[in-house]
């Protein structure tokens, strides 16, 4: 097999942390080269470096056998190679079709204007040939959701016809019809002899894949897998450097829920997104709540929150109604948004700040006052609880690995002594090793008598964790499952799609 | 690479700026004495200006900075153009810890404020091209550390109206525009000279206007009349338009393009800024005058006949005034004889002439001879005021030109 | 290099920024010293001078601050500073009290930040916009005011009236209690948590619970404060005012708070000393040009370039860039 990507002792650092060191790599035509690891391990940093994201500290790349520097991702992806992203990719302002066609639009130009029927036929094929024929080239792509604007962003890509894919993480943010559309991409590209880099924390998922996996850990390759070698606790081990101690989520059944309702919603009505919604939530019980991207379950959670409004219906916590975000957090209710990087962490701020913003009145001297040693004492205890890996409780959270970024998230909530928290995709973009973490921290808390609302996308973590998993679509609650040893995935999702 | 580029741009443009420092010069040393002037020590002088950019205010600035800097062992130091009454104090604080011993002022934000500051702290002070109000004269003219004043005296102003609108009017033109300045913003010399361009047309139109005929009674009409002063029959003579201010927007050029463009009007008259607010309108028919300052630009124009009369400050008019004030810091102090500050009033060149214009520009933009040299105001350092007040009443370019020889 | 070392070199790095503007200050300041003495310069005048032309620029920029946290702007204060002044000093003349005085400027400044920032939450647009409406208002209620109260093209304050306050200690109290009261309530106040949170990232800061339209009002009241007390001490320093007054406070409190190190961007990084360190810069850098005599063309191209340098420096900070994954 011909060596497409070859990648020779590449070194990185950014700041003082080593994101990469001597990292070699090849990927051949034909196959599908699966890269894992943990948060921080170098796995996008190699892979953003190769596709003209950013540049190496040391290192010599080649592709199809000649020396490889592209200056951009748009110099890198004319030239045979595209990536597809972990973050947003699009710009939101402008248009699906000028979102796809982002610095070739000059190609478009007759005279002093652009042809736009010509570029909106265009990128209207360019989505049909992905199979995201729902989405419309003249649409405004920031009116999109999560799930569309990747899929923009895959057609942007796939219209250069490239000999090397990378695919980073999207998965993990996509439904099933995203992710089937993806596989299919990277499939055909594959029979065509092309080359795909799959990078992705769903063991399952890269697993059934890839053709090939390469472990890395703190910036370091450890092993390569072949197919024939794959073998779950074999990957898992080399990822995090130690067997995982314990259960992944929590192993027992029959142990009913025997609390009281805390919260109840009696026919919700929110435009498609919550339809006639009843449900309660007990104390001592995890709650899952699953479907498509966009069933309104992310909505739900918003709404109990108190950060959205419903058209018609009311829920009550405790009995009583919950006038805004700020007597939801009164009540004892926490929200960890799905969103992290913008709606649950403020970045450009420390550790502290961000986890003793949500408990000021739990150690504010008459809700007023702060006193930096009530105030270390309260945020220490977070950071010690978590186990959050840190240099002090003044670092800034912009420098945590994903999975630290989401314990500090958690310990927003958990200072404050919540008793209901609403979970919107907890584990999206965290390492095993931290997912695990997380689990026994919910199973402690339901233990405790707290109650959790686990909004997921994973069908894994909801059959794995959950007292009751509601299954949502189109804002209808479709199905009510309890827990229990025989639900499978297929269970599920037979009533989301 | 990008960022040291970025770096690399920055500090070059520092080095530009400090390249800069170097070539500002600091005084000329030329250690001579003459006439008593002490030669030997420089003296700082700290200059208030409320324009820093206009055609006038710097053709001051090169008398001062080109011609009397290189005479006398003296440092000007400008301030930044001051726009209010609290950015005149902070640049008289600045001079005062620059140890500047006198301050020439051309801002009037806050004249009395300016002047009481200086007092406090002993340094000299003095007006350069204005007047003093008769209250503030009466509060100030015993103080030792004000000079004085020299300059147009608002009867002056009113005259410079009153005498280009006769030189028109003369020639039998009836129908005028008029650009008032800074009138609505109550500016008084140029509420004055509109008020002698609205006399002059009383007199020669054989009515009156509003009930009003002369200066006293005008300048109350202007007042009364909140500056809104076109249209109006005076006699067989007519203002048809008139139009204040200094907005710059799209209205107010508009305004004065109608002005221009009113078939009926012969004469456009500008008690200020006529080269940058009547001539681009101006029909060739049509006459211009204004009260501006002798520029490149305005000689230009009277070649041109985009102008045709022109009564402008000459830049070295200036020079009595440095010449009192230095006095005053080397401790020979030109008062009168009952020990009081000057108040001398100086008028304009009057240019009708293209040729007129070009003598008195070459003569007013040398930085080797101008108006008034070295030599001619060495003989007024300390000086008796009858003989000051004489030699700075005659400042008609004749007159001076006659010094001279 | 080994991790530990790395780790030290990147403290050190961040605290070379933090302490970069209280170095600049402290290095102009000793050129300062140095051109005085080689340019013979009254110095002790000179140190008064400087106080009293820092103070006001310091009393509105660590005003200011509260609303540059919240990653806001406004573009209207000098304005604003103008109107209160104006109706300050008419307030003077007509009951020749000088508690009334400093009242109706601090109330008069509070109202106009007040209308600013409750029309911004009512109509939900971004508070700066709403100043750039309140700064044509304030300029036409300038000229009204003058047109109606004033006498030709002022308003003004007997100077006997304030010339026992306008002394350097006076106003160095004045600046001294109200930057302690802002640095109390910023940095041991729940609100000024708040604040500093909610300028980082508003979105994050609502979904905990924070009201964003409350904290920009209270921003501007606290900014509308030292406005007022900014008006208070322009009508001592030059009790004769005029459309102009104030015109040039909106940018040099824009440079100043840049100068003394704040993160244009607001969030937690702010902090109330880059006001101080920032106006007394300026000041000093000023002095230092006259001292050199340039003509104030150059001397303003200086501080653009500095100005420039400031910025490019801090976006320069390797804490800005993609970090890893």
């Amino acid at each position: 097999m011909r060596t497409i990507v070859e990648i020779k002792n590449m070194s990185k650092r950014f700041g003082s942390t080593i994101a990469l060191s001597n990292v070699s790599i090849e990927a051949y035509e034909g196959e599908i080269l699966g890269l894992i690891g943990e948060n921080g391990s170098g796995k996008s940093t190699v892979t953003s470096i190769y596709a003209g994201m950013q540049k190496c500290d040391k290192g010599e790349m080649l592709f199809e056998g000649k020396p490889w520097s592209p200056t951009s991702m748009n110099d890198a992806l004319k030239h045979g190679v595209g990536m597809i992203v972990q973050e947003n990719g699009t710009v939101p302002g402008i248009s699906v079709a000028e979102n796809i066609y982002l610095g070739e639009i000059s190609e478009y130009k007759k005279g002093l204007f652009i042809d736009r029927k010509s570029l909106m036929a265009d990128s209207q094929k360019a989505l049909d040939d992905i199979g995201a024929e729902h989405i419309k080239a003249e649409m405004v792509t920031g009116a999109l959701d999560f799930q569309d604007r990747k899929l923009v962003e895959i057609a942007k890509v796939m219209v250069n016809d490239p000999k090397v894919l990378v695919v980073d993480e999207t998965t993990t943010a996509l439904s099933q019809k995203g992710r089937d559309i993806i596989y299919s991409i990277m499939n055909k590209m594959k029979n065509e002899g092309k080359t795909v880099i799959f990078i992705s924390h769903d063991l399952d998922e890269i697993m059934n894949v890839c053709d090939r996996l390469t472990v890395l850990r703190d910036g370091n390759i450890i092993r390569t897998f072949l197919k024939v070698e794959f073998e779950e606790n074999a990957i898992k081990t080399s990822m995090i450097g130690r067997e995982l101690q314990g259960n992944y989520y929590r192993d027992d059944y029959g142990d009913e829920v025997k609390g009281k309702a805390v919260l109840k919603a009696d026919n919700l009505n929110k435009g498609n997104q919550l339809v006639n919604f009843s449900f309660e939530l007990h104390e001592g019980e995890i709650l899952g709540v699953g479907g498509l991207s966009h069933c309104g379950m992310h909505t739900l959670g918003k709404v109990l929150f108190g950060a959205e409004g419903v058209e018609s219906g009311e829920f009550t916590i405790r009995g009583e109604h919950v006038k805004s975000i700020a007597d939801a957090m009164k009540k004892q209710v926490g929200y960890v948004a799905k969103d992290r990087d913008t709606e649950s962490l403020n970045l450009d701020a420390s550790i502290k700040d961000n986890i003793a913003i949500a408990g000021l009145d739990k150690f504010a001297v008459n809700n007023m006052l702060i006193l930096p040693s009530r105030e270390n004492k309260y945020v220490n205890a977070q950071i010690e609880q978590l186990s959050i890996k840190c240099s002090g409780a003044n670092q800034y959270v912009s420098a945590l690995s994903g999975g630290n970024k989401q314990k500090v998230a958690f310990g927003k909530w958990l200072g404050r002594d919540s008793e209901i928290l609403i979970l919107d995709c907890p584990t999206r973009g965290v390492d095993i090793g931290v997912k695990q973490a997380m689990y026994q921290l919910m199973y402690k808390m339901r233990q405790e008598g707290k109650s959790i609302l686990l909004i997921s996308e994973e069908m894994a973590e909801l059959i794995g964790m959950s007292d009751r998993i509601l299954v949502m679509k189109d804002g209808e609650l479709k199905k009510e499952l309890y827990r229990s040893k025989e639900l499978s995935e297929a269970d599920v999702i037979q009533y989301m799609i | 690479m990008k960022s040291f580029k970025k770096v690399l741009v920055l500090l070059l443009s520092l080095l530009m700026v400090v390249s800069m420092f170097g070539c500002s010069k600091e005084g000329g040393e030329s250690g001579q004495k003459t006439d008593g002037i002490d030669d030997s020590k420089n003296v700082k002088i700290g200059v208030l200006v409320a324009d820093a950019t206009g055609a006038e205010a710097l053709a001051f600035r090169s008398y001062y900075e080109n011609y009397i800097q290189k005479q006398y062992n003296v440092t000007f130091m400008y301030s930044d153009e001051l726009s209010d009454a609290a950015a005149e104090a902070s640049a008289i604080d600045n001079f005062i810890a620059n140890n500047c011993k006198a301050i020439i002022s051309f801002a009037s934000a806050d004249r009395p404020a300016q002047i009481r500051k200086c007092a406090e702290n002993k340094v000299y002070y003095a007006v350069a091209t204005g007047t003093l109000s008769d209250d503030e004269y009466k509060e100030f003219k015993d103080n030792e550390y004000y000079v004085g004043a020299i300059g147009p005296d608002l009867y002056t102003e009113f005259m410079a109206g009153y005498n280009m609108a006769k030189h028109y009017l003369d020639q039998g033109f009836t129908k005028f525009a008029v650009f008032g300045g800074a009138t609505p913003y109550y500016v008084d010399m140029h509420i004055y000279r509109t008020a002698g361009i609205l006399v002059a047309m009383c007199e020669a139109g054989g009515g009156d206007y509003n009930g009003a005929k002369d200066m006293g009674q005008m300048i109350g009409a202007i007042y009364g009349m909140n500056c809104q002063l076109a249209p109006a029959k005076i006699g067989n003579v007519e203002l048809v338009s008139y139009i204040g201010g200094y907005d710059f927007d799209d209205a107010w050029f508009g305004k004065l393009a109608e002005a221009a463009n009113n078939p009926e009007t012969e004469v456009l008259l500008a008690v200020g800024s006529g080269l940058d607010t009547f001539a681009a309108f101006k029909r060739p028919e049509q006459k211009l005058g204004t009260v501006d300052s002798y520029t490149a630009d305005a000689v230009k124009a009277m070649e041109a006949g985009t102008l045709d009369y022109l009564a402008g400050k000459f830049s070295a008019s200036i020079g009595p005034i440095f010449m009192a004030t230095l006095s005053a810091v080397q401790g020979k102090p030109i008062r009168t004889a009952n020990g009081e500050a000057l108040a001398l009033s100086q008028g304009y060149w009057v240019a009708t002439s293209a040729d007129q214009a070009k003598e008195f520009y070459s003569v007013d933009s040398s930085t080797t001879d101008p108006a008034y040299t070295r030599p001619m105001l060495d003989k007024y350092f300390g000086a008796a005021y009858d003989d000051f007040a004489a030699f700075v009443g005659a400042y008609s370019y004749e007159e001076i030109q006659n010094l001279k020889k | 290099m080994d991790n530990e070392k790395i780790v030290r070199k990147e403290h050190v790095k961040n605290l070379i920024f933090q302490i970069a503007p209280i170095v600049g200050l402290l290095l102009l300041f000793g050129l300062f010293m140095a051109f005085a003495v080689i340019k013979d310069i009254n110095i002790p005048y000179s140190m008064k001078n400087i106080i009293n032309q820092s103070v006001i620029v310091v009393v509105v920029a660590t005003g200011a601050i509260f609303i540059y946290t919240l990653g806001s702007f406004d573009i209207s204060l000098g304005a604003n500073m103008c109107v209160s002044a104006l109706i300050g000093a008419m307030a003077y003349n007509r009951t020749g009290s000088l508690a009334v005085m400093i009242g109706t400027c601090i109330l008069t400044a509070v109202l106009i930040a007040l209308v600013c920032s409750v029309l911004a939450s009512v109509f939900n647009l971004p508070v700066f916009v709403t100043t750039i409406a309140m700064l044509s208002l304030l300029n036409a209620a300038v000229l009204m005011l003058i047109g109606a109260n004033g006498t030709g093209d002022i308003i003004q304050v007997p100077a006997e009236a304030v010339s026992a306050i306008n002394t350097v200690w006076f106003k160095l109290i004045i600046m001294l209690v109200y930057l302690g009261i802002c640095i109390f309530v910023f940095n041991f106040l729940k609100l000024g948590r708040q604040e500093k949170f909610a300028g980082g990232n508003p979105e994050c800061a609502r979904l905990t619970g924070l009201n964003n339209s409350k904290l920009a009002i209270i921003a501007f009241i606290m900014a509308g404060i030292g406005v007022g007390l900014g008006a208070f001490l322009t009508i001592t320093y030059a009790p004769t005012l005029s459309r102009n007054t104030a015109s040039s406070v909106g940018m040099d409190v824009i440079i100043s708070i840049v100068f003394g190190g704040m993160p244009v961007s607001g969030g937690a990084r702010s902090k109330i000393y880059s006001a101080v360190v920032g106006a007394l810069s300026m000041t000093l850098l000023s002095q230092i040009m006259l001292m050199l005599n340039l003509n104030s063309g150059i001397s303003q191209m200086v501080k653009a370039i500095i100005f420039i340098l400031v910025v490019f420096i801090s976006m320069s900070d390797g804490r800005k860039s993609i970090l890893p994954r």
